[in-house]
């Protein structure tokens, strides 16, 4: 559904020029749960930037991503907003300012319900409870502004939001880092329920490679903008091949250990 | 540090600030003296307009060749002795004939005080008593002169104040524009500046205390602020200025009480977060007194601050003095720009179209604003890599 | 939670009132000594004089003075003129809508025309129209504004007679409703385009910063990540997010203002409540400048307290409190 061929996006900022991402070819299946793992200045977000055609004005980019056919760095600027939300859609890292504060949660998906889809009044309304309870919030959160929700209610409608428009494809930009433990596993079973019930593909971008062990079938290990190591979970955590994974697998037992020592 | 004076807004402080205190001690006369015509141009304007002449008249007649507009007055002064039996007559002769000014008998010693502007003049020359007579004395270009028929001795001056006059024209009165605008310069500098440094200094104090002591006395001052800010500023000093006087030191006084609010304000917030650093603390533990500590520490700390908002608070000053002397609240003797302005405004100027009246002390007001906040800004930019390396570090 | 905050603000403002009455009694009962003498003729009877005085309520204590004084000032009874000896409120009410009409209307041109700028300069950053802006922004705010005006005078209604020099209306006033509209509107030109010209700078700059801010923001690439078109996100999201602060500044300029529509009366000639409280404060006549300078203050006072009200309405942040994370 989703190639990436020879993708190298460069950053030119002040004197240097420096290449977020380097040179990344990947698919990702229909129906598949991909998890994008790597520390910060891996290239990760630049990847997930490109993909909804977010880069800033002053990048330099080639390669591909083709999308179901199309090239997503060629398509101009009205057709790349018909493809956002309705194609691909994005849960943010700390979904914190991902919201306008002066907008409610109902107004924020109202809105793309009417401009994407030509849903309007009360048919919108219905539709906003709808996703807001498929996200396991009440109903009753729609009226509430951006601030009046916790991290864990703004996570969720983070993703009610996401799901809007039933994209066909969802990425997930660290959606449990600044959460407590509890809530990081109802959100990633959370969104493992609705790849199944949505058929949905997601690529869930986290640094945390056991937490995305634990539900992803398929890791992509991401290294200074390049792909370092891909496969399934079980083949990654237990035959490791390349050293960042290993040192990756290493910190997490060593973080498991310190769990439960 | 020195280099600030090489910025172009100082050095042009400094000529100004020498223009305007040197420059009253090497120009003769007086600001108030009368040099013209009343709203005579700048020289170098319409030079259709006659410039300023003076003639004097002995016992030969005098001949004026005359090739712009009339002049603005026609006056003639002095004394004419004769013996008391003849006439003595005085005649000005133009290319269109002549006309007799005047006949006199009787004295053998006339004091003549002649002027075109004067009812009797008019009355006599059986001109029309509403309008100039000069544009009769002055009816085209050509050869005029002036004689005096039957007397002895004549010691008489012929003054034609001319439609242009000085560098920068005259103002309702026929004062000298340049010299008025020179002697404003001391009013706006003197005002603006010591009205700063009064509510700087204020505000200084109030800050270090309500910082330091806290308190019921720090809610107190706190609320008179509020309420102080929340008085519309203009109207407040136009009734202070009405009641309490219109003289230098009250506007001063006037502008410094609403002034030093912000400065409080900056210099309270500098001290809370001073207040409760570990090097404060430090010198507490060893036993600083709290004077010490303010005096020592606090305000070498706040100065930097105090010179960006004295600089910055000039303009403000002037502009709140131009603009009570604008509205004629101010010494009518004290010469400022502002009060330049109300004249123009309340005595015709627009009516002349005397823009000359207008540009100059605007433009001076203008001026002096801007090289302060010039230099408000330059100063404020040297403060702010000082803050970050500053004792706090 | 917004009961509280409310009341807190009006307990507020009711205290800067009540400073400014005090204020007020200060400076125009007190201070002025026994303004009888001042105003009258020093040849009036022993017994004149003091039927003046019980007149003006000037015999009593001072206490009592107070407290009446301040009935008056809220009843909006405010006695006689010390020089018409006719009702202040009359005057004042003849003059009030004047005042409140270039307030209001440089107050909406100056900010509109300044949100407009502002927002396509943080539009166009680095390009020219935005460099134009700046400029003009900062030369508009160092320019005294009575300056501005005396020119404007000179050029537009003396060297190009289009305006009229002086005065709110035309004398003789023309006859029916709509040329009198046209004329007041003619002679309010000239005003209401200088405070306008000066005025707009400070705003154009300010909401270019604002907007500059929040397009930098994370909600407002998110609201594009989520497909909406540039004028969606531009106005919608971004913008709206600035309207509280917008709306805070344009009440708390209400004061600024309140000084230059005084100003620019006494420049154009108008009839309106700056001239009347100069005229007052010249001649001497406390009953017209007390009142004068309280309704000026008291304009003031009520658009601070709206101010913060109006913010707490507009923004849902602090008027519903947040949830701590």
């Amino acid at each position: 559904m989703l190639d990436i061929k020879d993708l190298t996006v460069r950053y030119n900022s002040m004197d240097r020029v420096t290449a977020a991402v380097n040179g990344i070819s990947l698919s990702i299946e229909k129906g598949s749960f991909t998890g994008l793992v790597g520390e910060s200045g891996s290239g990760k977000s630049t990847l997930m930037t490109a993909l909804l055609g977010l880069l800033p004005p002053r990048t330099e980019v080639t390669g591909e991503i083709l999308y179901k056919g199309a090239d997503i760095l060629r398509l101009s600027e009205s057709e790349m907003r018909n493809l956002r939300w309705k194609e691909i859609s994005l849960v943010p890292q700390g979904a914190q300012n991902s919201f306008t504060p002066v907008m409610k949660i109902k107004r924020h998906i109202e809105e793309v319900l009417n401009v994407h889809l030509g849903i309007f009044g009360e048919d919108a309304e219905k539709e906003v409870v709808r996703l807001l309870e498929d996200v396991g919030l009440d109903a009753g959160i729609k009226e509430r502004y951006p601030h009046e929700l916790s991290g864990g209610q703004k996570q969720r409608a983070a993703i009610a939001l996401a799901l809007a428009c039933s994209p066909a494809l969802l990425l997930a930009d660290e959606p449990t880092t600044a959460l407590d433990v509890i809530v990081q596993a109802e959100i990633l079973e959370l969104l493992s329920g609705l790849r199944k019930s949505k058929d949905l593909s997601i690529i869930l971008v986290t640094h945390d490679l056991p937490l995305a062990a634990m539900v992803c079938d398929r890791l992509v290990v991401m290294k200074d903008g390049m792909i370092a190591e891909s496969g399934t979970p079980h083949e990654l955590v237990n035959y490791p091949r390349h050293p960042h994974t290993k040192d990756l697998i290493r910190e997490m037992f060593w973080q498991r250990n310190k769990k439960n020592g | 540090m020195t280099d600030i004076l090489k910025r172009k807004s100082v050095i042009l402080l400094i000529c100004i600030f020498l223009t305007g205190f040197l420059g009253p001690m090497l120009i003769t006369g007086h600001p108030s003296d009368v040099t013209g015509a009343p709203f005579a141009r700048p020289v170098w304007w319409n030079a259709k307009l006659p410039l300023s002449s003076e003639y004097t008249v002995g016992n030969k007649a005098v001949d004026i060749n005359w090739d712009k507009l009339p002049p603005e007055i026609f006056a003639l002064n002095g004394r004419v002795t004769a013996d008391p039996v003849k006439e003595v007559r005085i005649i000005w002769s133009t290319p269109h004939g002549e006309k007799v000014l005047d006949i006199l008998r009787g004295s053998d010693v006339y004091w003549i005080n002649m002027d075109g502007r004067d009812m009797i003049f008019k009355q006599k020359l059986g001109l029309p008593l509403i309008g100039k007579s000069v544009e009769h004395l002055f009816p085209s270009k050509g050869r005029y002169t002036i004689r005096i028929d039957g007397a002895e001795e004549t010691e008489l001056s012929l003054s034609l104040s001319g439609g242009r006059e000085g560098l920068l024209g005259t103002d309702q009165r026929g004062r000298d524009v340049l010299t008025l605008l020179i002697f404003g310069i001391r009013t706006s500098l003197i005002v603006g500046i010591s009205a700063t440094l009064i509510a700087s200094l204020l505000g200084l104090g109030l800050g270090l205390a309500t910082g330091y002591i806290g308190g019921w006395f720090d809610a107190l001052v706190m609320r008179i602020v509020d309420v102080l800010l929340s008085i519309p500023t203009l109207p407040i000093m136009m009734v202070l200025a009405g009641l309490w006087g219109k003289g230098l030191w009250q506007l001063v006084l006037i502008l410094s009480i609403f002034s030093w609010m912000g400065t409080a304000r900056s210099v309270r917030a500098l001290v809370l977060t001073v207040r409760e650093s570990p090097w404060v603390e430090g010198l507490r533990v060893l036993g600083a007194k709290r004077g010490y500590i303010l005096r020592r520490h606090l305000v070498p700390e706040a100065a930097p601050i105090l010179l960006a908002n004295i600089a910055l608070g000039v303009p403000g000053a002037i502009l709140a003095e131009a603009g009570l002397a604008f509205l004629g609240l101010s010494d009518p003797r004290l010469i400022s720009w502002g009060r330049m302005l109300h004249e123009a405004h309340s005595f015709g100027a627009f009516t002349e179209g005397a823009w000359w009246l207008l540009i100059p002390p605007g433009l001076g007001i203008v001026a002096l604003c801007l090289i302060f906040m010039d230099i408000g800004r330059y100063l404020e930019e040297e403060i702010d890599p000082r803050l970050g390396s500053g004792k706090n570090a | 939670m917004k009961n509280r905050w409310f009341w807190g603000r009006l307990l507020s403002s009711i205290g800067v009132l009540a400073a400014v009455l005090v204020l007020n009694f200060i400076l125009f009962r007190i201070m002025p000594g026994d303004a009888v003498s001042t105003i009258i003729d020093p040849n009036f009877s022993p017994e004149a004089k003091d039927r003046l005085r019980e007149l003006y309520g000037l015999d009593k204590p001072l206490l009592e003075q107070f407290f009446i004084y301040i009935k008056q000032m809220l009843t909006f009874s405010f006695g006689l003129s010390f020089l018409s000896r006719k009702p202040v409120w009359d005057e004042l009410i003849s003059r009030l809508p004047g005042t409140l009409f270039l307030m209001a209307t440089s107050m909406f041109l100056s900010s509109v025309l300044g949100i407009w700028l502002g927002i396509k300069a943080a539009l166009n950053r680095g390009k020219l129209a935005e460099r134009i802006v700046l400029r003009a922004g900062a030369v508009t705010a160092s320019f005294p504004g009575f300056f501005v005006q005396l020119v404007l005078i000179m050029l537009l209604a003396r060297t190009f007679p289009i305006f009229p020099l002086r005065g709110s209306v035309s004398i003789p006033q023309p006859t029916g409703a709509l040329s009198v509209t046209l004329d007041y509107l003619w002679h309010m030109a000239l005003p209401v385009l200088s405070l306008t010209l000066m005025g707009f700078g400070g705003w154009a700059l300010y909401v270019r910063n604002l907007m500059l801010k929040a397009l930098g923001e994370d909600f407002v690439l998110m609201a594009r990540a989520r497909g909406l078109s540039e004028n969606r996100v531009v106005y919608g999201h971004a913008f709206r997010t600035i309207l509280p602060p917008i709306l805070t500044i344009l009440l708390m300029s209400v004061p600024g203002l309140v000084s230059g529509a005084v100003i620019t009366e006494s420049v154009f000639s108008l009839h309106g409540v700056g001239t009347f409280l100069l005229e007052a404060v010249s001649g001497h006549d406390y009953p017209s400048a007390g009142a004068a300078f309280y309704m000026l203050a008291l304009i003031t006072v009520i658009s601070n307290l709206l101010a913060d009200v109006v913010y707490g309405l507009v923004d849902p942040r602090v008027r519903v409190g947040g949830r701590d994370q």
